[in-house]
């Protein structure tokens, strides 16, 4: 599997006992470490036992369901989540955001402007409703051009990307840290991006969102400069395609 | 770690008893029922540690009783931990 080849394991944690792990794993033939929390002790460590469910109810004991990405040494690197129990972020958002690699089907779009080229797309193909897709924006410049990164001063535009859509409940979008340079044209120094860099993001779809192929608008903002020319600000639009699956219905239990 | 129960915990148990027996029954569930349901579930969420800061240590039997901790579950860039609510329900 795509993290595995990057060096990454996965191992999972609940309050289920062995037994009822142990026939989870053979059922589903998963190959990886089903932990058993069963008094919950761990859960409680980390400081996300759920104390909103009453001793006596099936779910008591559960935590708020968080992913940790976590280095060899015990440091944390990232961690996901989605503030609706119900909801999970993607797959193809951690294998964008640990990994590198993209989904099979995911769609991309390209942006030319002068002498910068993006290409931005999502994490994958689908996603549900409620679910937090991954997303990324490769930056290429020609040689002796730049874009601005942050903290800039307001007179000039670092380069983002944003979507722009009232069914998105939250987004974000990080750069890598952009370099310090003194622009003898200015003669001030600003932080800068040039030649080939990306930047990684997520989206988090609301819940409920109607089911099927929809477009998501989106937009980038940057400035172009060279050492001698420093073009106006721009924005250029776009749209990717995402197939929201139908949600499945719960299933009333035995 | 102590964990200060919810002083509205028995108007939380009520609707997600409600919830359940809803669910189960296959009764109609409405929006204004599964909503007070995820926010009672939801109320006051807490996500652990933050990143740039140790996990605590772990000790646990996995799905065929090994005791597995970090240093064994780990590969060389390190290890994704989900933790989920159940694999039984």
């Amino acid at each position: 599997m795509i993290l595995e080849r990057s060096g990454l394991r996965i191992a999972a944690v609940s309050y289920d006992s062995r037994e009822i792990l142990r026939a989870f794993a053979e059922k589903h033939d998963i190959g990886f470490p089903l932990l058993s929390d069963h008094d919950s002790a761990v859960i409680r460590r980390f400081g996300i036992f759920n104390p909103n469910i009453a001793p006596g109810l099936r779910a008591h004991g559960v935590p708020h369901p968080v992913d940790y990405v976590v280095a060899p040494d015990g440091m944390l690197i990232r961690k996901y989540f989605v503030p609706n129990y119900q909801h999970r972020v993607t797959a193809s958002a951690v294998v964008l955001h640990e990994c590198g690699a993209i989904g099979e089907d995911a769609a991309a779009v390209t942006l030319r402007s002068g002498a910068l080229t993006v290409e931005i797309g999502f994490s994958g193909a689908k996603a549900f409703a409620g679910q937090e897709i991954g997303f990324f924006a490769r930056f290429k410049l020609e040689k002796g051009w730049h874009v601005y990164g942050t903290p800039l001063p307001i007179a000039y535009t670092a380069a983002s990307v944003s979507f722009d859509d009232s069914r998105i409940a939250r987004q974000s979008f990080e750069l890598p840290e952009a370099r310090p340079v003194k622009i003898r044209a200015l003669d001030e120094t600003l932080p800068i991006y040039g030649g080939s860099f990306q930047g990684l993001g997520s989206v988090l779809l609301k819940f409920p969102f109607e089911a099927g192929r929809t477009v998501l608008p989106g937009k980038l903002r940057f400035q172009q400069c060279s050492d001698t020319v420093c073009e106006a600000p721009q924005t250029i639009t776009f749209e990717l395609p995402l197939t929201i699956e139908p949600g499945i219905a719960a299933t009333p239990k035995k | 770690m102590a964990f200060e129960m919810p002083d509205d915990l028995a108007e939380k148990a009520a609707i997600m008893r409600e919830f359940g027996r809803r669910r189960a029954a296959g009764e109609p569930v409405s929006a204004e029922l599964h909503a007070a349901h995820v926010n009672a579930t939801n109320d006051r969420y807490a996500t652990g540690p933050e990143p740039g800061q140790r996990i605590p240590d772990f000790a646990l039997p996995d799905q065929n009783g090994a005791l597995r901790s970090l240093s064994n579950l780990s590969g060389p860039n390190g290890l994704l931990l989900v933790f989920y609510r159940s694999a039984d329900w």
